[in-house]
């Protein structure tokens, strides 16, 4: 049977409130390994997060690279395939069958096309989206207010509470999944 | 900008749905009329064929192109200088960009019309797609012309994903403060973002990539619109220099569009605290010097006809100074050449209603210009059973003031239903320069507590 998820979800006025609160969730998980995840929520991006949370893999560039070579190849496919199609109803007239030279701007438009197409496939994965809203999600997260979501043993979930309310906390939700 | 509350700007850029100034509906209701008079000149063109589009005469290319290549010149300065600033973390874009890449949006589909009008049965158009069919003939990708549909699809649907992904957060706190359609299209739109950490970090990511594929593209694209005249070899459109020339006018007309959409804007849905004169200051000197850049390529172009001597060149260029079409020619040296300068001077530039006036002049320019590109060298060139001097008909203008109509029609709705100031970056934007101060404010006192300890040092 799959355990059940317990959370504690607090709002933050600001964000050094919030960063101060998760520097003393990392502290109390070295001493004594009570976390099991922490996420953070903001109305902006906050790029220091990586710094606080650790470091978030997320390859996207990757796909960018292969989706952009696999548009040259689609695009260079296309224009010659036409091009021999043609070549069997249209007399060539010594031109080249396949000229590259022509060939090279569909295939520059393939590149970035499937590249930018990848890219967004990419986002989605790693992002996570789409999917369905947290029932603790609270709004004023997209407003001005910062969210830390913190999963953790139920046992821990007092010192928890404590740490994130030390912190300035303005409001703590309790969530089981 | 500093000052604004995150909460306030969430409150006035949502207010702009629902509560605009009457004006906009005055507007709506203009370009609506235009829509319907260009549909009816259009019927009219179906009935009785293009010759009422005066092609009847060996001289095809001509308004509908002309208005081909504006529209498309006119999509270039949204995506691009948005992508741009992006990379340079030009922060003062953040209030400006989301309403410039709906531009864009709109542009290309304005242009897109008009290939589809020009070439008359639009029920063959299926015929252009590259799919196995019973003629056993493909779309000839070695014309410029192919590679012109392959360019602006690409264009236009990463345009179109730049914007949407730029959004989702927006569309997030919409879905959080709105009521019956609305939250519906939001929430689906917004796709669940909750502005976790995870989602920012692969937003940055992809919105810096996306960006960093633009930028050529948009160079790419009005560079090969370009070849549509240069690959040919008509006198006065056969010129080495006509990409970067299309490239730099097509920043020129989308600025000047930016400037015009940014008054609008701003008193139609009320944005005065956010489209502030500073922005209006840096896009006018913006659009300033990509102006000089317009007027260098463009009497580059004619300086390398005369020095060239090559006779029909310089009878073409000759014959648009003093020819049937000077008088376009000579309003688009006004329009677009001298009329900048007034950017030169600051007062000019932190007057609002002057630069929309302005920005109109510019855009009238730039229309001319691709006017001027098209059709007099149609008029005088290699061909002498060809010349024919044409001038736009009743059903051409129609369906030209009704592509303004349709431009404006789609901008002012997409205004109404998506935010076209970007509320979180606005936020970014209010949120680092909060912190820049303070940071400044700090080293202040720090200066102030070491020179005072030297000095109470000094005196012990």
């Amino acid at each position: 049977m799959r355990r059940k998820k317990q959370l504690l979800f607090a709002t933050y006025e600001d964000f050094d409130k919030a960063r101060d609160a998760v520097a003393e969730l990392k502290m109390l998980d070295l001493k004594e390994m009570i976390v099991e995840n922490i996420e953070l929520y903001s109305p902006i991006e906050h790029p220091e997060v990586e710094e606080m949370l650790g470091h978030f893999n997320q390859p996207i560039q990757r796909f960018t690279f292969f989706g952009a070579i696999t548009g040259t190849l689609c695009a260079f496919l296309l224009v010659a395939a036409a091009a021999q199609a043609m070549f069997t109803v249209q007399p060539q007239g010594g031109k080249p069958v396949i000229p590259l030279p022509t060939d090279i701007v569909i295939m520059y438009e393939g590149t970035i096309l499937f590249g930018v197409l990848s890219t967004i496939i990419a986002f989605f994965i790693y992002a996570g989206l789409p999917r369905r809203l947290k029932k603790h999600y609270n709004q004023k997260v997209s407003e001005d207010h910062i969210g830390i979501e913190v999963q953790m043993r139920p046992e821990h979930m007092e010192k928890v509470r404590t740490a994130l309310q030390s912190n300035g906390a303005l409001e703590i939700r309790e969530v089981t999944q | 900008m500093k000052d604004i509350e995150w909460a306030r700007i969430n409150k006035d850029v949502l207010a702009s749905l629902e509560s605009p100034r009457a004006a906009f509906w005055i507007v709506l209701a203009v370009c609506i009329a235009l829509v319907l008079c260009g549909v009816a000149a259009e019927v009219y063109q179906y009935k009785h064929g293009l010759g009422v589009a005066l092609m009847d005469k060996p001289h095809y290319w001509q308004l509908y192109i002309s208005n081909f290549v504006f529209w498309i010149g006119m999509s270039h300065s949204g995506t691009l200088l948005s992508a741009i600033l992006l990379l340079t973390k030009a922060d003062w874009r953040k209030p400006i960009y989301r309403f410039a890449e709906a531009m864009t949006l709109f542009s290309i589909l304005t242009a897109a019309i008009f290939p589809v009008i020009h070439l008359g049965r639009v029920w063959y158009m299926y015929w252009v797609l590259p799919y196995p069919n019973q003629h056993t003939i493909w779309p000839n990708f070695r014309s410029p012309l192919l590679w012109d549909a392959a360019a602006i699809t690409t264009y236009a649907l990463s345009s179109i994903l730049f914007l949407y992904v730029g959004m989702i957060p927006d569309l997030a706190i919409c879905r959080d403060n709105a009521k019956g359609w609305r939250k519906k299209l939001y929430t689906a739109l917004s796709v669940g973002w909750m502005g976790r950490a995870t989602e920012w970090m692969a937003f940055r990511k992809t919105y810096v990539l996306i960006a960093c594929f633009l930028v050529p593209l948009a160079v790419s694209v009005h560079s090969i619109v370009a070849s549509d005249f240069a690959m040919s070899i008509m006198p006065d459109w056969h010129i080495t220099s006509f990409p970067p020339y299309f490239v730099a006018g097509a920043l020129y007309s989308g600025c000047a569009a930016i400037i015009t959409l940014f008054v609008m804007l701003r008193y139609i849905f009320k944005f005065e605290a956010y489209m502030t004169t500073e922005i209006m200051d840096k896009t006018a000197k913006l659009t300033f010097a990509i102006a000089m850049v317009w007027n260098f390529l463009n009497l580059g172009e004619y300086a390398s006809i005369w020095y060239s001597n090559d006779m029909f060149e310089k009878e073409v260029l000759i014959q648009k100074f003093i020819g049937p079409y000077a008088p376009v020619v000579w309003g688009m040296l006004l329009c677009a050449m001298v009329a900048p300068f007034a950017m030169a001077f600051e007062k000019f530039r932190h007057n609002m209603w002057a630069m929309f006036w302005l920005s109109l002049v510019l855009q009238l320019g730039m229309w001319l210009e691709r006017f001027q590109i098209v059709s007099p060298p149609l008029a005088s060139n290699h061909e002498p059973w060809t010349w024919a001097v044409v001038w736009p008909g009743t059903v051409q203008l129609t369906l030209t003031a009704a592509s303004f109509g349709w431009f404006t029609m789609l901008f002012l709705i997409f205004c109404k239903i998506f935010p076209s100031v970007s509320m979180y970056e606005v936020k970014e934007m209010v949120f680092h320069r909060r912190h820049a101060s303070s940071r400044d404010e700090m080293e202040d006192i720090g200066k102030i507590k070491d020179e005072v300890m030297r000095s109470e040092g000094g005196l012990a």
